[in-house]
């Protein structure tokens, strides 16, 4: 009795203890000192995991039942972390750049994110795994009768309420502990920690009892040799079958179970650790197996026939009153089954909670994932159920099974049946043909053989399968033997399910991958998962919430530019409320912000951006960064370009405007010269031709003499005119000119006109017609350049007027701010083409009837423009009519 | 417009002796397992009746004597190539 109120003592202390580590490692954890919490020692302590209580006490009862057989257990898990550097750490790569949570996680992501495929995954995990948390309970049960027995209270009823204490406290540890925070990445820093205390535990605990029995009951090494010899299995006799295909079981299922996976994968934190753990873990595996032969020769020898070997570990040292060491071995049981179950609980939770409950809650519930403390709250309840759910339904199990000879067996059972998901999950990782259908085709291949010809018959034949059925085949038919299929008989049953279950579902797997074709998201993950090596670095990680929409923010910013991003995220945040620049994600905002971004990359680069930072990991998110970067470089690139491009081209229009100018101005140069040469030449000529005839000619008479002379002063008269209007002109034209502005009446300017220009030299009569009233208008301007030009128009209608009998009419018209004065005469008018022409220097209408050099209406221009007035052209029907316009603003200064 | 620093470049046809040295200890490193399997399964191709049967004992010490093979052989292999992990994903073809 004191025993059993030492060992419940021990025990609640320890399990304290357990609970004051994990919390330690959280506290730790918080303040941010992972370093150490996260070293390759724990990482590699924590990966013993894989050895439950089963394998703690049942390892030496295989022995002595079974011989050698039990280090295969052993031997395939150190095969596989042997094969670290072209499995593993592809594989734990894999699970840190896809956020993998979970075996069923890591199968479904890559097969296109398929959630039937997780589902299957997750229910053929709880499948496996419940009975094998049934096993643990039952070890610690019956190695806690051991202790009972000696103590003489052997009641069934204390037994069972102790497996459902025991039970009860485990779900409270993991949901204390393994559900605290809702990280991306499943990491739980304190029941990692607990994990490698327990390792820790339970490998002192088998050493010493192992050096306990070598040297201490056999007496040395080469003593303990000999006997193990001597005993009933002296010589190496082990089933080859067996043998082969137990090494492949278990590493196997090294790979696939759900709880290996979550510390193997999930749970690591450093890629790195992997190398240390390479050789480590087999260290361990190693010294966990070294004892367990001589254990086992030592407690056949000793202990009576019909002793259960399974609890050898712990009736040794009892039968030789070790009770210390009695009680450090059950610890060791006790952490191995406790640390099993916990582990498997959180990782059976994340799956179902992440593949089953969730997906069922999103759909049925009608507000969605709008709200994301909805969800959170959500998860972490379906989680924390799930725990409870997964631990009691173990709990059911071994009261169902009744602590029977068949929870033995089915840890193996369990091994194959999870095993089943190597073929899809090693095919996804190394093959890129492998597709959804064929995963989907293999797994239920294999869980279908293994259901059928392995798990339903471990429960007892005539329990769940018909003994007929066992004997005769399902439906009568001989080759569908659950343990001898297609008629082979003789395979043991457990290698008989593993090479059928296998064969089918790699067969499956491979055929119907070969013939079916993959979405393309399922192309896009096996690319990714391929070849990770190549899409991934090592340190990448991103996290939700506010974190998701900075990322969002820097992308956005990246491509909208940063004023219009910043703008657009801050009225959103406006819009919902919340406060600061960063709204949160929801849909309509993911929605707008990714119709701004396709309105810049394109809708399926911005729908595969968005998707990608708030959850698909389809891509990743630095690669499509990259592709964002340079496609806003080259957008504003080209930007740069287009307009440089388009100033040269404006530029290089102005260069030829001004060049046809230049050209234009130089060929008017040229033809001004040439005109100006001839006009200066044809006065000189005839100067010089009258001047040479009156020296030569002797014998002239007076009146000849006269007219030569004349002739001569009118042409130097002409000469003199000309160069008058030329220098006129280009005073004017230079803006050099003085205006003489004074007072005047415009009829006064008129009068002087007319009476100077009316009657040409060779006495021609113009008629002029006016209207005097009109004319009585007071101007401030200069008014001797304005009657010079009406003495221009007055003497050109003189002049080209072509009517029998010329008349010109001067209107003056009166408008608000200008006076308009028209003069219009009778006579046949100007062309189109010649209207053009004539306020051009030497422009002149007809050459017959040249009078002057042209200049006059070119200098009327310039006089009226610096008047600040036109005289311009008019066409009309009859007659030429030349309008002359006065500003009314110069006109109303006079007043 | 700069190239993408990490744009992976092609691989050259020759190594230097030193990046030789560290691919041959990467095959070396996938041959390992292989390695250990084979010593593993040799005991299925011993007698199991008769007079030539090994000794529990003999058995016991050649399986141990191979694990500790083994753990020496891939610490010497994580420690050589330890360096190669975080900069070469060291995925050769």
């Amino acid at each position: 009795m004191t025993t059993l109120n030492i060992l419940v003592a021990v025990c609640g202390a320890y399990v304290l203890f357990l609970f004051a580590v994990a919390f330690a490692a959280d506290r730790i954890a918080l303040q941010g000192h992972k370093a150490w919490l996260r070293s390759p020692l724990i990482y590699t302590l924590s990966l013993s995991i894989y050895c439950t209580a089963w394998t703690f006490y049942g390892a030496v009862g295989s022995a002595a039942r079974n011989g050698f057989e039990y280090l295969t257990i052993y031997l395939g898990p150190t095969l596989v972390m042997v094969s670290w550097w072209w499995l593993l750490r592809k594989l734990i790569r894999i699970g840190r750049t896809q956020k993998i949570t979970s075996i069923a996680d890591l199968i479904s992501s890559r097969y296109g994110k398929s959630s039937l495929l997780a589902a299957g995954v997750t229910i053929l995990a709880v499948i496996g795994t419940t009975p094998y948390i049934a096993l643990q309970l039952q070890s610690v049960t019956l190695s806690f009768s051991v202790f009972a027995a000696e103590a003489h209270d052997r009641t069934p009823e204390r037994l069972e309420s102790f497996a459902l204490w025991l039970s009860l406290g485990l779900a409270l540890f993991t949901v204390l502990f393994g559900t605290r925070n809702l990280d991306a990445k499943e990491r739980h820093d304190g029941v990692v920690m607990a994990i490698a205390v327990e390792a820790v535990v339970k490998l002192v605990a088998l050493l010493s009892v192992g050096i306990f029995v070598v040297w201490g009951v056999s007496g040395g090494v080469s003593e303990a040799l000999s006997r193990i010899d001597a005993s009933e299995f002296g010589q190496w006799q082990t089933d080859r079958s067996r043998w082969a295909g137990l090494i492949f079981l278990s590493a196997a299922a090294f790979l696939c179970l759900p709880r290996t996976f979550q510390v193997l994968v999930v749970e690591n934190d450093d890629e790195s650790h992997l190398r240390t753990a390479s050789w480590a873990f087999p260290l361990y595996l190693g010294l966990m197996s070294l004892f367990v032969v001589p254990i086992a020769v030592v407690g056949l020898d000793l202990m009576p026939d019909g002793s259960n070997p399974d609890l050898f570990v712990l009736t040794i040292p009892l039968a030789l009153g070790e009770n210390g060491l009695a009680m450090l071995s059950f610890l060791g049981g006790f952490s191995s089954a406790t640390s099993m179950v916990i582990v498997a609980a959180i990782a059976l939770s994340t799956m179902v909670s992440n593949h089953i409950v969730m997906p069922i809650w999103l759909r049925v519930s009608s507000t969605g994932a709008s709200v994301s403390g909805d969800v959170r709250n959500a998860v972490l309840m379906a989680r924390r159920i799930s725990i409870v759910a997964v631990v009691m339904l173990g709990y059911l199990y071994y009261r169902m099974s009744s602590g029977g000879e068949a929870l033995a067996t089915i840890g193996l059972v369990a091994f194959c049946g999870l095993a089943q998901v190597l073929p899809a999950m090693l095919g996804g990782m190394f093959w890129r043909g492998a597709t959804w259908l064929g995963a989907f085709a293999g797994l239920t291949a294999g869980f279908g053989t293994w259901l059928y010809t392995l798990y339903l018959p471990s429960f007892g034949v005539g329990t769940v399968l018909p003994v007929s059925v066992v004997e005769n085949g399902l439906f009568g038919l001989a080759w569908l033997r659950p343990y001898a299929l297609f008629g082979i008989e003789g395979l043991d049953p457990l290698m008989h399910s593993v090479l059928w279950s296998i064969a089918f579902n790699v067969l499956a797997f491979l055929t119907v991958s070969l013939v079916t074709f993959p979405s393309p998201i399922e192309r896009l993950q096996a690319a990714q998962f391929v070849n990770i090596f190549e899409h991934s670095g090592s340190k990448r990680r991103w996290s939700g919430g506010v974190a998701q929409t900075e990322d969002l923010m820097v992308m956005a910013q990246r491509i909208l530019g940063a004023p219009e991003a910043q703008a657009l995220f801050s009225a959103h945040a406006r819009k919902q409320g919340v406060r600061g620049d960063l709204p949160d994600p929801t849909p309509d905002f993911l929605e707008v912000l990714e119709r701004e971004l396709g309105s810049s990359v394109g809708a399926a680069t911005a729908h595969a951006m968005v998707g990608q930072i708030t959850g698909g990991m389809a891509v990743s998110v630095e690669d499509l960064m990259a592709v964002a970067d340079e496609t806003a470089q080259m957008l504003e690139y080209s930007a740069e370009l287009k307009e440089k491009s388009e100033e040269l081209s404006r530029t290089a229009l102005e260069l030829r405007n001004a060049n046809q100018k230049l050209t234009r101005l130089s060929i008017q140069k040229d033809a001004f010269l040439s005109q100006i040469s001839h006009e200066l030449r044809t006065p000189m000529t005839s100067i010089r031709a009258f001047s040479e005839i009156l020296r030569d000619t002797d014998e002239m008479g007076p009146e000849d003499q006269s007219r030569y002379a004349s002739i001569i002063h009118d042409e130097a008269q002409r000469l003199t005119r000309l160069l008058d209007d030329l220098l006129d002109l280009s005073v004017i034209e230079n803006g050099q000119v003085n205006l003489n502005l004074r007072d005047g009446l415009l009829k006064d300017a008129l009068d002087r006109a007319v009476s100077s220009a009316a009657i040409g030299e060779d006495g021609a009569q113009l008629e002029i017609q006016r209207d005097a009233l009109k004319e009585d208008i007071s101007l401030f301007t200069d008014l001797d350049r304005l009657s010079q030009v009406f003495i221009n128009l007055i003497a050109n209608a003189r002049k080209y007027c072509d009517a029998d009998a010329p008349r010109l009419v001067i209107r003056v018209m009166q408008e608000t701010d200008r006076v308009v004065i028209d003069f219009q005469d009778n006579g046949s008018g100007i062309s189109a083409e010649a209207a053009d022409m004539i306020f051009e220097k030497f422009a002149r209408v007809s050459d017959q009837k040249a009078g002057g050099a042209g200049l006059g209406l070119a200098i009327c221009r310039q006089v009226m423009t610096r008047l600040g007035g036109s005289v311009d052209f008019i066409p009309t029907k009859s007659g030429t009519t030349f309008r002359v316009v006065l500003p009314y603003r110069l006109a109303m200064a006079a007043q | 417009m700069s190239e993408p620093a990490d744009r992976p470049k092609p691989s050259p046809v020759f190594h230097e002796k030193r990046t030789y040295r560290q691919r041959r200890l990467m095959d070396a490193a996938r041959l390992a397992p292989i390695l250990a399997l084979l010593l593993w399964l040799l005991p299925l191709i011993w007698p199991q009746s008769g007079d030539a049967r090994v000794s529990s004992a003999a058995a016991l010490i050649y399986i141990f004597a191979v694990w500790a093979g083994v753990i020496v052989l891939t610490f010497g292999l994580s420690r050589a190539l330890g360096s190669r992990m975080e900069d070469d994903p060291g995925s050769d073809p």
